[in-house]
């Protein structure tokens, strides 16, 4: 109750006194401020993650056919495991480039979750609770990234999905919405004036002096809130940081070594508003539901993420920004250990009893595994990892206490993570 | 805190129970409510009158009367708090936002002048019934109803929404009596293709979901809570949830499940309480049927359960049911409750006005569930009528009423009302069956319009919300930034600029520019050359200004 209150305060501070020159630039010496403060605080609580891109696998993949085979068993399937660069780690033999990073990440080989249909799973991997549970709309991820570590005054949103609309920010409001980026080939929508920049200027300037003669006579907070808002989208419009939106500022060589595609032009976009400070982004990458023709599909979808997301961890490793940049790679359940025996392309199920999934960089022990399952891979044996434990595991990585209770507009007190949550310690480096 | 509740569903496929009901449920009564109201002109033509009469017709609210009762219970907290309110909204003031509150858009330019220029001082009362009167009103009713009786969830991808926002639409345009209205919801049952009001219980399934919502919107108490505890704040005890939960026990709601298997929706009382699907907590296990902080009543195992639970909600007896509903009303023209939040009628929880909830609630259910005759009392106030530009004075209130509170357009109210200036989006509004299924994206203009600018759950009337990517597709979405067909026909009709100036604002601010504001604009023209060029750009700065998107 108290820490909302303390931050309405500062937001309205913070409007006050940005409205003093709302559509000039004038502020930026108190964004630097700001950032300074930032920075202070977060040095302050040791070595933790300021970003965090989440590869979403739409559908569900195979855990099986991915990071935890099971040659010996009797629904193997048909790939063979191979070595990585962290010594007794084996993955799919479709992930060889992701192998030659492996000493980098860390695999949960014990995620057992309660979700079995895909909209309520993917619900409950976002935001760690069940959907419609106590009647409350939760936050995602992202949303809660953005709200307790984004910087409120950033050009840029402190959430962006590509590739996917993803989830939303539910009871903690439209502000941690994430931005969403449906084709990054295309950038941000709407980001471009459709007149010149001249143009659009004058009208910019014409709408202020509009806005402050308004403001003057009727002096509500929502009149200030309407042109803070506008003011940060123009901001941003103008801002070199929107440039991260604009794949063709990369080299060719760097474009090609994430290859080619919607998703590994997400990766590549990922990695550059990780750079200029975004704090949280997500990636889609559909088609993972393999109910049928499961090993030609796995094989294809291995293919698309293997080259992006190597390139991703190894792009951000030179930069000096894979130890603060989280990046998982996750969907919404695996898949029955036994192969289905449908039409003639069998594949697997959803399955959401026993599955995998990787961290790697951003604070996470490399080259590790936890947890284990049964020599079918259908159910764990060792280790076991819930959905909010798994969030927690996040929240921790990120320097998110994910015992804080937000309130939703009706002053009901809800945990970041539910309680019961067990951080993951073991990965935690 | 929240113990997950994992609710499953009965499917029976193929029953075909079908209760057979009137279907004529239109109301006699309200149009002769209509006809009395006080300064009010012929406006019923569009209540379609019925056979059906009322053995006796309760008394007829007198709007004027309530007025008065409102302006003497606000204007006495003033008086003791020594605040002295602002004054009397100017015409366009009242016009945008009594248009708004009423039927969800801004006035036409046209409207407003003629308007402006009427010099009868009956203006005001007269607007309030024609907009009353107009369809518009009920569409923006059940734009706000279907949100709240329908969540956007995943539970609900396959149940179509469309049949309860005509129902809703249907009913509030024929002023059905609220407690009327709420029975046939709280009682439906049968398919959803012939009956929509069916879909609350549709896009509600399971009795925990069903019963927190009936006690929110229908009963005005938040009683989710103690569905696994007893309440911290409040006296209700999980028993007390689990007691008015049992009468949700025999509904059984069908709906399609996946895009491969069409199941025709259905909602129906079966014979048995399925116990199994929707178990009971360990410490409610032995909980009879019990009205929520009321008596236990028998039921009858050959019955369905519901008509007695709407025996006891909808009447003017029921403790919760009048004041519910008239702070939910109070609260959407006023942009606050007079209990808030607004669902939370718990003892505990006082109001800013009790006596006039009380007041408000008592004349509302002894005249018969008026509610276009509650709105029209509500709209003749002078707190109403307030302008919202505040005096040094009172600026920091917004509990009293000192001056109108500036709200923020709803989703919807902004689709209608940039439509309305700037023309259609060039896609049909009209849902397939087909359209309407297993699709995530929504189907058509406004629907995406409404999912891309809705707020958090709960949104306070007055809080702007909207965030960077809603501004970005406000300023720089060629469809929604201006008009290029308006715009030409402004530049053809060739009249002087300042008559032009002049329609812009009429048309987005529904007011007429200033002389300061003319001269400014006149400026701005002869720097930007072109004419055209000018009324685009004048164009879409009103169109972005927070003038335009308040609600004032």
């Amino acid at each position: 109750m108290f820490s909302q209150s303390l931050q309405e305060k500062s937001r309205r501070d913070f409007i006050k006194l940005s409205s003093a020159g709302v559509f000039g630039l004038s502020y930026s010496g108190w964004m630097n401020v700001l950032a300074a403060r930032a920075a202070e605080k977060s040095g302050s609580t040791g070595k933790k993650a300021k970003a965090c891109i989440l590869l979403w696998m739409a559908g569900g993949p195979s855990h099986k056919d991915t990071f935890d085979l099971k040659p010996d068993s009797k629904g193997a399937g048909e790939f063979k495991p191979i070595d990585t660069s962290a010594e007794g780690i084996r993955i799919s033999e479709n992930l060889p480039l992701l192998a030659k990073q492996m000493h980098h990440g860390a695999l949960i080989r014990s995620m057992s979750t309660g979700e079995g249909a895909h909209p309520r799973a993917a619900f409950n991997m976002h935001t760690g609770y069940r959907e419609g549970q106590g009647g409350v709309a939760y936050p995602s991820i992202g949303s809660i990234v953005s709200h307790e570590i984004g910087k409120k005054d950033f050009t840029l949103p402190n959430y962006v999905s590509i590739g996917g609309r993803s989830y939303g920010s539910g009871f903690i409001g439209p502000k941690d919405q994430p931005l969403i980026v449906s084709d990054p080939s295309r950038g941000v929508e709407d980001l471009r004036s459709v007149v010149s920049g001249a143009r659009f200027d004058n009208r910019v300037g014409l709408l202020e002096e509009m806005e402050k003669a308004f403001y003057h006579t009727y002096q509500a907070d929502n009149i200030n809130d309407h042109k803070t808002t506008y003011h940060r989208a123009v901001t941003m419009m103008q801002s070199k940081e929107a440039k991260a939106f604009d794949l063709s500022q990369e080299s060719s060589s760097s474009k090609s070594a994430y290859g080619s595609g919607r998703f590994a032009e997400g990766c590549l976009m990922a990695r550059r508003l990780v750079e200029v400070g975004i704090p949280f982004v997500e990636v889609t990458l559909g088609g993972w539901d393999t109910h049928q023709d499961n090993f030609a599909r796995v094989k294809s979808l291995s293919a698309q993420v293997d080259k992006p997301m190597s390139a991703l961890i190894a792009d951000l490793q030179t930069r000096g920004l894979l130890d603060s940049t989280l990046v998982i790679w996750m969907g919404e359940f695996g898949r029955t250990p036994n192969i289905n025996a449908r039409g003639a392309k069998p594949g697997r199920d959803h399955y959401p009893r026993a599955w995998s999934l990787a961290m790697f960089g951003g604070g996470v022990k490399g080259g590790m595994v936890h947890g284990a399952t049964d020599k079918e891979g259908a159910s764990v044996s060792e280790g076991k990892v819930s959905c909010i434990d798994f969030m927690a595991t996040v929240c921790e990585l990120m320097g998110i206490d994910h015992t804080k209770e937000n309130e939703t507009p009706t002053k009901r007190p809800v945990r970041i993570v539910d309680k019961g949550a067990k951080a993951v310690k073991a990965i935690i480096a | 805190m929240i113990r997950p509740v994992v609710v499953t569903l009965l499917l029976m496929a193929g029953m075909g129970f079908l209760a057979s009901q009137s279907s004529d449920f239109l109301v006699a009564q309200e149009s002769k409510s209509e006809k009395k109201a006080p300064g009010s002109v012929d406006t019923d033509k569009e209540s379609p009158k019925s056979a059906l009469a009322e053995t006796k017709p309760p008394k007829q609210m007198d709007a004027k009367a309530i007025a008065k009762l409102i302006d003497d219970d606000i204007n006495a907290q003033l008086g003791q708090a020594k605040l002295t309110a602002s004054p009397r909204s100017s015409d366009a003031e009242f016009m945008r936002r009594v248009s708004l509150d009423i039927t969800g858009v801004i006035p036409t330019a046209e409207r407003v002048v003629a308007f402006l220029s009427d010099s009868d001082p009956n203006k005001r009362s007269k607007l309030i019934d024609e907009l009353l009167a107009s369809s518009k009103y009920g569409h923006h009713l059940a734009d706000i109803w279907g949100n709240l009786m329908y969540h956007v969830d995943s539970d609900n991808r396959f149940v179509t929404k469309e049949p309860l926002i005509k129902y809703l639409a249907d009913s509030f345009n024929a002023n059905k009596p609220w407690d009327r209205m709420v029975r046939e919801i709280l009682t439906a049952d049968g398919e959803q293709e012939k009956k929509g009001e069916v879909t609350y219980f549709l896009a509600n399934r399971g009795v925990d979901k069903i019963t927190d919502s009936v006690g929110k919107l229908f009963l005005g108490v938040q009683i989710q809570c103690a569905q696994c505890h007893n309440h911290p704040f409040t006296h209700w005890k999980q028993t007390e949830y689990w007691g008015m939960a049992q009468f949700f026990y025999k509904v059984n709601a069908q709906v399609q499940r996946n895009a491969k298997t069409e199941v025709k929706p259905v909602v129906e009382e079966i014979s048995r309480p399925q116990r199994k699907i929707n178990p009971l907590p360990d410490s409610a296990k032995n909980v009879s049927p019990k009205f929520l902080g009321g008596g236990s009543p028998r039921l009858s195992s050959t019955k369905p359960y519901r008509p007695v639970l709407a025996d006891w909600v909808c009447t003017p007896e029921n403790p919760f049911f009048g004041k519910a509903i008239v702070n939910r009303v109070w609260a959407q023209y006023f942009g606050r409750g007079l209990v808030n939040p607004i669902d939370d009628l718990a003892d505990e929880n006082e109001p800013t006005h009790p006596a006039l909830l009380k007041g408000l609630a008592k004349e509302f259910t002894s005249g018969g569930f008026d509610l276009k005759q509650l709105v029209r009392a509500i709209t003749l106030s002078e707190a109403y009528q307030r302008t919202s530009i505040p005096t040094p004075e009172n600026k920091s209130d917004n509990v009293l009423y000192s001056h109108a509170a500036i709200r923020v357009m709803t989703p919807e109210q902004l689709f209608d009302s940039l439509t309305s200036v700037i023309g259609t989006l060039g896609e049909s509004g009209k849902l397939t069956g087909k359209m309407m299924g297993p699709a995530r994206t929504p189907p058509n203009a406004r629907d995406r319009f409404v999912a891309f600018f809705a707020g958090s759950e709960d949104p306070k009337a007055t809080d702007y919300e909207a965030g960077i990517p809603q501004a970005l597709r406000l300023m720089n979405n060629p469809r929604l930034s201006g008009s290029q067909n308006l715009l030409n026909s402004l530049a053809r009709s060739a009249g002087e600029p300042r008559k032009v100036f002049e329609k812009l604002y009429l048309m987005t601010v529904s007011r007429k520019p200033n002389d300061g504001e003319i001269t400014k604009l006149t400026e701005y023209m002869a720097r930007a050359g072109d004419a055209k060029t000018a009324y685009g750009d004048i164009l879409w700065v009103l169109l972005n200004s927070s003038e335009f998107v308040l609600n004032h």
